[in-house]
């Protein structure tokens, strides 16, 4: 297995953070200018696959795209959330991509063309990234796998030695232990009645 | 006890500490990673020149090798590379095209800081910061190297010095650099 691959096997172990970013709210900013958004797209990704957005829709994707993307500059914040030049000139950018008709995936890609995976705060499912999201999953049924063993184990072994029933006092609900304590009370009074003891007169 | 949680405790514990130990001298530093760029056609580019005067396309340049570089005057290693890229650019100007990129700053400081610093070749507005996002820049100085195909040969993060720069135009233009030996 390569470095690479244990350490996405290490990642794979962490919870996975970066899932639980929220969008934010779309960036109020809208791009004056459009110069040349669509050439470069077209360079790497050919034609616009989706339809062109407007409007509150197109504010929407926009905030939806920035908080899948990993803002370059920035420590570990996406550049829906990042108040820096560089994502709000990509918040610029994604906007005119989604408004020009390029769908979601085509945005993305188009970002990764240029700063690699890295810029994705997803990462995608192919290759060795499978194990990213997989490997979750297969943690916690191995460990079940093996509670449940030890636990059937466990039981197995403890109903072999008659063991003492555990005395009731020890597993009592604590809010019940006055009623108990009150039966038990009642009980020995009853006892000593009955046997003449004392106590002439009861309530 | 047992042989057997050893062997569970070891066989969890030794991936970790064979991960640690592969990546421990590994620097997280995105922008230091090869670029996706390397290898394929330069993202084009017109752009219009600091001053003023007629607009600048990569596509226009076809033919020639570039040297791109990505920078602000609020960055103090390209202010220390300023120098090293008039030496590269007055030497080699007639085999390669160099071109500066502003990324994040404004016309007029650029305009005081090249008329104070020196200027040998045009410095490109970049002011919707699209150039920057298409050759994925994290942050300045980066440089590119570009080829008369029009690939980039080679993507340099941080300051350059003087054997760097002739290394990497010498990938671009072998005979620049020969020549001017």
């Amino acid at each position: 297995m390569s470095a690479r691959a244990w350490l996405l096997a290490l990642t794979a172990l962490l919870p996975v953070a970066a899932l639980a970013q929220p969008a934010a709210p779309p960036s109020a900013a809208a791009s004056s200018a459009f110069e040349g958004v669509a050439d470069d797209a077209r360079h790497v990704l050919g034609g616009p696959q989706g339809r062109g957005l407007s409007g509150p829709e197109l504010d929407a994707r926009t905030g939806q795209v920035a908080a899948l993307l990993r803002c370059p500059v920035c420590q570990g914040l996406s550049v829906a959330d990042s108040p820096s030049t560089a994502a709000q000139n990509m918040r610029h950018q994604i906007r005119d991509l989604l408004a020009a008709g390029y769908d979601d995936q085509q945005v993305m890609a188009y970002f990764e063309s240029s700063y690699g995976e890295f810029v994705r705060l997803q990462p995608p499912l192919r290759g060795i990234n499978w194990l990213l999201w997989i490997a979750p999953a297969l943690a916690l049924l191995g460990g079940g796998f093996v509670l449940a063993r030890v636990t059937r184990r466990r039981a197995a072994a403890g109903a072999a030695p008659a063991a003492a029933p555990e005395p009731v006092a020890a597993s009592i609900d604590p809010a019940l232990a006055g009623y108990r304590d009150r039966v038990r009370a009642l009980v020995h009074d009853e006892d000593e009645a009955a046997t003449g003891a004392s106590r002439k007169d009861r309530g | 006890v047992n042989r057997k949680v050893l062997l569970i405790g070891l066989a969890v514990v030794l991936p970790l500490a064979g991960i640690l130990a592969v990546n421990i001298k590994r620097d997280p530093n995105p922008s230091l990673q090869r670029s996706p760029l390397v290898g394929r056609k330069a993202p084009p580019f017109t752009l219009t020149p600091v001053g003023g005067g007629a607009a600048v396309s990569l596509e226009g340049l076809r033919g020639h090798p570039v040297v791109v570089n990505f920078w602000a005057t609020w960055c103090v290693p390209c202010f220390q590379e300023h120098a090293v890229l008039l030496r590269g650019a007055r030497a080699h100007g007639a085999q390669v095209q160099f071109l500066g990129v502003v990324y994040e700053d404004e016309e007029e400081r650029v305009r005081s800081f090249l008329s104070e610093e020196g200027m040998a070749y045009p410095s490109l507005l970049d002011t919707s910061g699209r150039t920057a996002i298409a050759y994925g820049v994290f942050g300045v100085p980066e440089t590119y190297f570009i080829d008369a195909d029009g690939a980039i040969a080679y993507k340099h993060v941080g300051p350059l010095d003087d054997a760097t720069l002739e290394e990497n135009i010498g990938r671009i233009a072998p005979r620049a650099v020969t020549e001017a030996r």
